[in-house]
């Protein structure tokens, strides 16, 4: 039998809030959070690179694929991805 | 091996063919990490700001000081942080399910074919009966719940479970599961179960019903602490019961898997011992809990407990904390969330047939935080009270009467 195929719906059914006082503003707040989750995935994929190089003298895009962060390198991960967005939404004032 | 299986052989898992790409791995733990700053971090904060800074500005103004969420809502509207915050924890759980979209889009198929093998041949025992003739009520279709797409209920062809998979890969995220980290989607059932142990030692369910089981994985919870008790669990939504069941057989956990509407179940009087559901009543029309809350007395054998894990009311909390609670009211697409908040629990359960004096409403220990000791002083009540979502979950229920 051959396998069916699914393809999602990539919207949620629903009205949008609008939070700022415009809605351009609100749709630059998703380019900006897209945009930082995209140097994070970035960032992490070379990270994997430098940590299979620091093993072995060639590594294949196949190792990176196969690569599974071990707990040291999951915990630094988690580390640097809240530093990363610490950084990128540093607020005006104290908040 | 898992106990309860026959022939010797177990099923196969569904969820052992999706497998995200290195970038789709780090994506999703990146929205972990956003989850958990504007759910956490910057909640708090936020929560500081408005006792440090909002409230004072009124009080000192000499205004009455808001005793509603939405009142502090309207003070909070022009606050910058608060749109700030509001705009990214919209956005960090929105990316929770967009971040596994594509990696089980491109394992769907074979999922399917993998439930379709379980659900012919039952290996552990448990059942799927669907009915291909439920109409979905407009309550579960109006929105897209949890800015989910495709919500509890959507399928895209024959057989399908891949919005399921979706959803709980989803949820995952949203509970921070990375690859080191099961992230247990059961633990509410396992809670109420362990304490449902203690509270009434003597008591031992026959039968046991989770409404709006989705893929029973709370029941999966209970069975742990009542092994020898029928499982039923009850949904509208069939993508959610066929990769339940599909789990389910692979774990070994004997699960009666049936699609129907709660407001009106095929079971005879009194056939269940104990009958639960979790995070499920606040998504439906008060006018239906009523009737959903009526069948479970009706339903219940004498002695039966009935125990739903909820937000707790609107009386029973601050207005900020109201307010707090009922942002996923506006923003999540929860649409029944505050009205059911506003009513009484108790009299909930009184006005569909239950005795007043069988009637609770307690916080009891989230059993994944809680560390044994801690859960031994909460039993001697030498524990300060528990909040909700914070190490506690909130439950109400009655007994019927023996």
């Amino acid at each position: 039998m051959t396998e069916a195929s699914v393809k999602f719906s990539r919207r949620a059914k629903g009205k949008r809030p609008q939070f700022f006082d415009s809605p351009e503003t609100d749709q630059m707040m998703t380019f900006i959070i897209e945009l930082t989750t995209e140097v994070s995935v970035l960032s992490e994929r070379l990270n994997t690179v430098e940590r299979l190089l620091d093993t072995r003298g060639t590594i294949s895009r196949e190792d990176i694929e196969r690569y599974r962060p071990d707990e040291e390198a999951e915990a630094e991960r988690v580390q640097s991805r809240k530093a990363l967005i610490e950084r990128v939404f540093r607020m005006h004032g104290d908040q | 091996m898992p106990s309860g299986l026959t022939g010797g052989e177990q099923a196969p898992s569904v969820d052992a063919v999706y497998h995200p790409t290195h970038d789709e791995s780090a994506r999703q733990g990146f929205v972990a990490a956003l989850r958990a700053f504007t759910g956490r971090d910057m909640r708090d904060k936020l929560a500081d700001h408005y006792h440090t800074r909002v409230l004072p500005g009124v009080e000192r103004a000499g205004s009455t000081a808001p005793e509603t969420g939405r009142d502090i809502e309207k003070l909070m509207a022009p606050v910058p942080y608060y749109r700030f915050y509001s705009a990214m924890r919209y956005n960090a759980q929105e990316m929770m399910y967009q971040s596994v979209l594509d990696p089980v889009e491109r394992v769907a198929g074979e999922m399917i074919a993998i439930g379709r093998n379980i659900a012919g041949r039952r290996p552990t025992g448990g059942t799927l009966t669907l009915d291909p003739h439920l109409e979905l009520p407009r309550y579960v279709t109006a929105l897209d719940v949890h800015l989910a797409p495709g919500s509890f209920h959507r399928e895209y062809v024959a057989d399908d479970l891949s919005q399921g998979a979706m959803l709980a890969y989803g949820s995952k995220v949203g509970l921070g599961g990375g690859v080191h980290r099961e992230a247990d989607l059961g633990a509410v059932g396992n809670s109420i179960g362990f304490w449902l142990t203690k509270k009434y030692p003597q008591f031992a369910p026959r039968r046991m019903l989770d409404v709006g089981t989705q893929s029973g994985k709370n029941l999966f919870g209970y069975l742990d602490h009542y092994p020898d008790a029928e499982a039923h669990g009850v949904d509208v939504s069939a993508p959610m019961l066929r990769y339940g069941h599909a789990r389910a057989e692979h774990l070994g956990k004997v699960v009666h898997f049936s699609q129907q509407n709660a407001e009106s179940l095929s079971y005879p009087d009194g056939f269940f011992d104990l009958i639960v559901s979790s995070f499920f009543f606040h998504e439906v029309p008060v006018a239906v809990s009523r009737k959903i809350l009526q069948e479970c007395r009706r339903l219940l054998a004498p002695g039966g407990i009935t125990v739903h894990m909820e937000l707790p009311s609107h009386s029973d909390c601050s207005p900020w904390e109201n307010f707090d609670w009922d942002w996923d009211a506006k923003y999540n697409n929860e649409p029944y969330y505050m009205k059911f908040r506003s009513q009484d629990f108790s009299d909930l359960l009184e006005q569909a047939g239950f005795a007043r004096q069988t009637c609770f409403s307690t916080v009891i220990p989230n059993l994944e935080t809680t560390s044994e000791a801690d859960y031994a002083r909460y039993l001697s009540g030498d524990l300060p009270p528990l909040k909700h979502g914070r190490g506690g979950w909130f439950v109400f229920g009655a007994r019927r009467e023996a």
